[in-house]
């Protein structure tokens, strides 16, 4: 019995499966097609390219992509016909067929949110260690329980001011001045924190200011100061600080 | 023999050179202890390790130190897997998927300790065993590499490619080709390497260098894991050891045929292009249980079924630096992720490559898996606290290790929108169980397969039959038919059908 249960769900797996594979296939053909196109800009026949003019096919810029994606295309078909024979195509409609799951489609959509809002909201703007508190924190208290309200949360406490940072400092990054958008992730990361203590007393909790405070830090300072990297946004708010108190305060201590 | 002596001397000189430099011990011991950590934490994976450490280290420190993080980490990650897989049935790492069949029956008889200290055993003589091979193996291997032109270089990276497409495939094999070829596809993003001319750049000046390789690992890599690993799940309950980890001689005596056989299986599957330590882990267990005595234990709590997974993945770590520093094609994705260490340092893998980097090379995995040794028997009890970290805590933290270490390799915001671009890629790949390793060998290998097909089209004005009538191309090109060939149903039914005879 037990043997006939876990073949059942093998086969139920394999039957989702399929029924993705058939709409990857499909955006792999579209792929492939788009891209051949695309491939058709380089010129290939006999046309002047990069300066050189009669040059042959075998000269060509194209020649390995075109090669790439015609497999791509051929591939994509057998992909299709395997999910199709596999009864992919007619499952491919059904939110069963597909594994529908809606509080994993809410953990997914949040972390995606939550990870766009950093990579191209926060970092571009705001202060790395603050931008970096918010989001270890978010990540820490949304996720841990596995708990969807606190998960909408987290992704609430983190696309507010990434919202505000992208459209009040749009298009370019303005890593300077002023600093409203540091104030506003800071304002985020504070309020999260409280509202984490109010909500969960565990040890998790308690630690996660530790890890969101120091690891930004320690890494940022490690990268700036030890590795003489360049670090996102040197004229964050705290950054800023850090950096002038390590040239003015501290380095003359052992330069002297 | 005086191939032999003139090697050991080599090694001996450079052996020397680095144990009696101060500044490798700090670089060593933490390296190690954070592989092992790495290793250790399931949801984190020895690829990452050494990725992450690549975006740190890769063109911060000189060379030969960063080599010394980077291959500390690979041996302490493969080893540290052990960790979870014995004490938790949940594998840390891939490669130590198969260490879990017996080592978790074996700590729950109350062995966990005996499991330990031989895994560690197994794994600091299959690491030995694998540096050998790359000692002995690399210079012949250079030799013969020294009559490789632009054809040969061109199906072999094709080989890599494919191999590491068909054997990384857990659902259908045309997925791991599919995922190969979207990282060839990938690496033609940019100025073309002979002409220059712009290839699907969209018009971002950006993308005219073409895609950054750490940016690219990182998001391959990190990213999936972060999104997967951000779930609530019960770890399930540490076993307490009892007894002593360090093993007595007379057991390792015992099972040092096991550990010999499981070394060299583990060096072999690693010097294949593409194939990884889980594979090497997997393949030596299979091995093991037809070979070995004790055979019908395995799976059941058996020491030599342990060993057979151990000691292989460590081993293989020797085996895939060796396709790695010959031809430039790496043996496996930690491998790929020290490639792209080498390319950031503008050093290139292959025939021209620098001697002294291979001794190197050879004198810190010696070193470092003696430091894996030492931790591993004295400090377990360390790694075996960490095992209690849930990866809610410190996935978080990965995402800003990675956002830091793609940022400072390139130094600009770019490269972390191409990393969450391939890690959002990555993630639907996994989801639809597309292997991850394909993609990455695609990207790195891409520059290469374009580069030298096409120099060889350009020597021959368009003669194709350079990659048949030269005797090594021919080789090359018959083996990248045949592993086409041999997916293809027609020729299955046939082979199935020969062998029913």
């Amino acid at each position: 019995m037990g043997i006939e249960k876990l073949q059942a769900e093998l086969d139920k797996d394999l039957e989702m499966l399929r029924a993705r594979d058939f709409w990857g296939a499909l955006a792999l053909i579209w792929c492939a097609v788009f891209f051949l196109w695309r491939t058709s800009f380089i010129p290939f026949l006999g046309e002047n390219r990069a300066g050189v003019s009669g040059a042959e096919w075998y000269n060509s810029a194209a020649i390995v992509p075109f090669g790439i994606w015609f497999a791509m295309l051929l591939l994509g078909l057998v992909l299709l016909r395997i999910a199709i024979k596999a009864g992919g195509a007619k499952r491919a409609f059904s939110a069963v067929g597909l594994g529908w799951d809606r509080q994993e489609a809410i953990r997914i959509g949040s972390i995606a949110v939550i990870m766009g809002m950093f990579i191209f909201a926060l970092v571009p703007r705001v202060d790395f260690i603050l931008a970096s508190g918010l989001v270890i924190t978010a990540l820490i208290y949304g996720f841990h329980a596995g708990r969807v309200e606190r998960m909408l949360q987290s992704t609430v406490a983190v696309i507010l001011p990434g919202i505000y940072a992208l459209f009040m400092h749009f298009p370019q990054a303005e890593w300077n001045k002023p600093h409203d958008d540091d104030w506003l992730v800071m304002a985020a990361w504070v309020l999260l924190t409280l509202w984490m203590f109010a909500h969960d007393r565990s040890r998790i909790a308690r630690a996660t200011p530790w890890v969101a405070v120091l690891t930004p830090l320690i890494l940022v300072t490690a990268m700036a100061f030890g590795f003489r990297q360049n670090v996102p946004n040197r004229g964050g708010l705290l950054f800023s600080k850090i950096e002038y108190h390590y040239y003015v305060t501290l380095r003359p201590l052992w330069r002297n | 023999m005086e191939f032999f002596l003139s090697q050991l001397q080599g090694f001996g000189g450079a052996f020397a050179a680095l144990v009696t430099d101060p500044i490798t011990y700090p670089y060593i011991i933490i390296s190690v202890f954070l592989g092992i950590v790495f290793g250790a934490l399931p949801g984190l994976t020895a690829t990452l390790a050494v990725t992450i450490l690549t975006g740190f280290f890769g063109n911060k420190i000189p060379l030969d130190y960063a080599l010394i993080a980077l291959l500390g980490a690979y041996v302490g990650a493969i080893y540290g897997g052990s960790y979870p897989s014995i004490l938790l049935n949940i594998p840390g790492t891939a490669a130590s998927a198969a260490t879990a069949m017996d080592g978790h029956p074996l700590a729950k008889q109350g062995r966990g300790a005996e499991a330990l200290g031989l895994t560690t055993t197994g794994s600091f003589i299959g690491t030995l065993i694998g540096t050998a091979a790359l000692l002995v193996f690399v210079w012949a291997l250079l030799l013969i590499s020294q009559s490789i032109a632009s054809p040969e270089k061109a199906l072999l990276a094709l080989f890599g490619i494919l191999l590491s497409g068909t054997l990384m495939s857990e659902d259908l094999v045309v997925k791991g080709w599919i995922a190969g070829l979207a990282g060839l596809a990938m690496a033609m993003v940019g100025l073309d390497p002979l002409l220059s001319e712009p290839r699907y750049t969209f018009g971002w000046s950006y993308l005219l260098s073409g895609f950054q390789v750490v940016p690219v690992l990182m998001g391959a890599f990190a990213i999936p894991q972060i999104i997967d690993g951000l779930r609530q799940i019960d770890a399930g309950k540490v076993i307490a050891l009892k007894g002593r980890i360090l093993p007595n001689l007379a057991a390792i005596r015992r099972h040092m045929p096991t550990i010999a056989r499981s070394g060299v299986i583990g060096t072999g599957v690693g010097a294949l292009p593409g194939v990884g330590e889980d594979v090497a882990g997997w393949v030596s267990y299979g091995v093991g249980k037809s070979a070995s005595h004790d055979g019908k234990n395995f799976g059941k709590g058996s020491i030599e079924g342990l060993l057979s997974s151990e000691t292989a993945n460590n081993a293989c770590i020797g085996g895939a630096l060796i396709p790695l520093l010959v031809l430039g094609i790496p043996g496996s994705p930690p491998a790929a992720a020290l490639m792209g260490a080498f390319k950031i340092n503008n050093i290139i893998p292959g025939p021209t490559i620098d001697p002294s980097i291979i001794l190197r090379v050879c004198a810190i995995m010696v070193l470092a898996s003696l430091t894996m040794f030492i931790m591993g028997l004295f400090t377990a009890r360390v790694f075996i606290q960490i095992l209690r970290l849930p990866q809610t805590v410190f996935l978080p933290v990965v995402l800003i290790l990675t956002t830091i270490g793609s940022f400072s390799v390139g130094g600009g915001i770019n490269d972390l929108y191409l990393m969450l671009g391939v890690g959002a890629l990555a993630y639907f790949m996994n989801l639809m169980r597309y292997p991850i390793a394909p993609l990455v060998i695609g990207v790195i290998l891409g520059g290469l397969f374009d580069e030298t097909f096409r120099r060889s089209l350009l020597l021959s004005d368009g003669d194709l039959s350079g990659f048949f009538t030269r005797p090594t191309a021919a080789v090359l090109l018959a083996l990248n038919v045949a592993l086409i060939a041999g997916q293809l149903p027609v020729v299955r039914r046939t082979f199935a059908k020969l062998r029913n005879r």
